[in-house]
């Protein structure tokens, strides 16, 4: 996938931009607050339909403006298409080819679009819940019955930590209605691991070629995801059940006495493993930084695996926090494959070959001035 | 502004009705105002008639004026078969295919431990009762298909399990008439998973 311009329309700090986007390596460089990111995340929207940063379509419209316009031309293999985005106060209009989506969901996936900002170091460094979230969201992305089942298992969860409560304090429940409810956390729960174990092998597959390429061969990255119970990619998923069966019969007392389901796929976790140490407690701010680049690079062939076509990258003010050998495996490691977006401060450190095929442009107070 | 009293009652009624919001319980209450009298005495008789002389049957739980209700009742119906529902919409639905004729049980809910509903709440131990004597020989769990319907369907299972009945669940997937193509991608796999060999 290809995008062959864009044109924005009073968009935050940006009046009127136009953009020939030709080439695979486009550079916006300016200091900060001059509207860099801004070019990304009006990409991000004609991609998603929504903002990475905002949930109100009026931070969006330029100050006193009735409406921002969003426009790209885009072509996937040897067709092109037009998309528009109109934002105005009380909400937005997707057209794909002049034919307005009702639906955002027929809209979205039309353009696919990968965007890695420093915030997704949390991956690496946050809570589980961030991880969780991560692949809750991306094996969302190809998987529409996985997101599902994941909303019945929490409808389920609220239920049986009632119930767990309940047995507690009062006995209008028997323990044996819990056999109800084990059962039924079972079934979902297959579900979803069965789901998520398939897509971190994917994962785990892309991100240790990538990571190698990027490190020079120095750092091996394995993802190693950490279920609640001990079960492990090479048992059957009725080993999984037996497993958790015994599980939960252990844990039941526990259970009871806290009010609160302790097992299934909402206490789950992964963890990143680089030469043999875990990036969450030992990696190094850099190591961290570019585990989480290599995950998110993954992912762009994961998309190209399920959809057919390399989403496009936005990459926003990260690469200034890569060393200088790093960044130039990152610009190799898509080059020719993935059309990216890049903002930075400054173009120190990245090589001279890289640049002469780059586009670059300068970015002050919404204005974009070519550079080359 | 002031509105007499009777048609400020009369909205007020509307409004407590499920779906009637203010505009519309007042569109309502000036309608009844041009209605021939006759027809507004039928409907007042209607409404407390409906309160008044309804009641749950003892046996199945479905509305009725008598008891127990015609379907109870009914010599023609095959006693061997008991359909759990949980709602008597839901029973009204089952007995508008025509297609079916044996008996029924109303739960009046599912079990919801959120919202404190147990089987002590529900319909289940009347009928626990029925099961009691020999000629039910099938149970069909017609319960929705959710977290709760299913629990209840899963719970009332096990629980049945000692009368050595033959218990079924209904089938989901795929609405008939319809296009595969404008399936949803859920419904699309349950259908999947419950393809049959033809």
């Amino acid at each position: 996938m290809r995008v062959q311009s864009l044109e924005i329309q009073r968009y935050r700090n940006i009046s009127q931009l136009s953009l020939d986007c030709s080439q695979d390596l486009h550079i916006f460089v300016g200091p900060n607050a001059q509207g860099k990111t801004n070019i990304l995340e009006s990409l991000y929207l004609l991609a998603l339909g929504k903002s990475h940063r905002t949930r109100s379509t009026k931070e969006l419209i330029q100050f006193g403006e009735p409406h921002a316009i969003l426009k790209a031309r885009v072509k996937r293999d040897e067709t092109g298409s037009r998309l528009e985005v109109q934002l105005r106060d009380l909400g937005k209009k997707v057209s794909i080819n002049g034919i307005e989506q009702s639906k955002l969901s027929q809209y979205i996936g039309f353009l696919p679009a990968i965007l890695f900002a420093p915030e997704d170091l949390a991956i690496v460094k946050g809570s589980p819940q961030i991880r969780r979230r991560f692949l809750d969201m991306e094996i969302g992305q190809v998987s529409p019955t996985y997101l599902y089942h994941l909303s019945q298992l929490h409808k389920l969860l609220t239920q049986r930590n009632s119930l767990l409560k309940g047995l507690g304090t009062n006995k209008k429940f028997q323990v044996e209605f819990l056999d109800v409810y084990d059962e039924q956390l079972m079934s979902l729960s297959l579900e979803l691991w069965r789901k998520r174990f398939h897509f971190l092998k994917q994962l785990t597959k892309w991100s240790g070629e990538i990571h190698q390429s990027i490190t020079s061969a120095n750092e091996e990255l394995l993802i190693e995801y950490l279920p609640s119970i001990p079960i492990t990619a090479d048992m059957s998923i009725e080993e999984w059940r037996t497993v958790f069966q015994a599980e939960l019969q252990r844990v039941r007392e526990k259970e009871i006495r806290r009010g609160s389901t302790l097992l299934g796929p909402q206490r789950d976790d992964f963890r990143l493993v680089a030469n043999g140490l875990d990036l969450h407690t030992f990696g190094s701010q850099g190591q961290q930084r570019t585990a989480a680049l290599s995950l998110k690079l993954a992912e762009i062939e994961l998309i190209h695996q399920e959809t057919g076509t390399y989403p496009i990258l936005l990459l926003d003010d990260v690469l200034s926090e890569l060393d200088d050998s790093r960044k130039t495996h990152l610009l190799e490691a898509i080059r020719g494959r993935v059309q990216t977006f890049v903002t930075t401060t400054n173009l120190e450190g990245i090589d001279g070959e890289t640049l002469d095929k780059a586009q670059i442009y300068q970015i002050r107070q919404g204005n974009i001035r070519e550079l080359r | 502004m002031y509105v007499p009293e009777p048609i400020s009652k009369l909205i007020e009624s509307f409004v407590r009705l499920p779906g009637i919001g203010p505009k519309s319980a007042q569109r309502l209450a000036m309608f009844v105002l041009r209605m021939e009298e006759e027809d507004v005495m039928d409907f007042a008789k209607a409404l407390v008639r409906a309160k008044r002389d309804l009641r749950t049957c003892s046996v199945c739980g479905n509305i009725t004026d008598q008891d127990p209700c015609y379907i109870c009742s009914d010599s023609k119906r095959d006693r061997s078969t008991i359909c759990v529902v949980q709602d008597t919409r839901d029973l009204m639905a089952m007995e508008r295919t025509r297609e079916f004729n044996g008996l029924y049980h109303v739960l009046h809910g599912a079990i919801s431990p959120i919202e404190g509903i147990g089987p002590e709440q529900l319909k289940i131990p009347d009928l626990l009762r029925r099961l009691g004597d020999e000629t039910v020989k099938e149970l069909i769990l017609a319960t929705n298909p959710n977290i709760e319907g299913e629990a209840t369907a899963m719970y009332l299972s096990k629980l049945v399990r000692s009368f050595g009945l033959k218990v079924t669940r209904i089938a989901h997937g795929l609405p008939v008439g319809g296009d595969l193509e404008y399936a949803d991608e859920v419904t699309l796999t349950k259908a999947l998973e419950g393809r049959r060999e033809l």
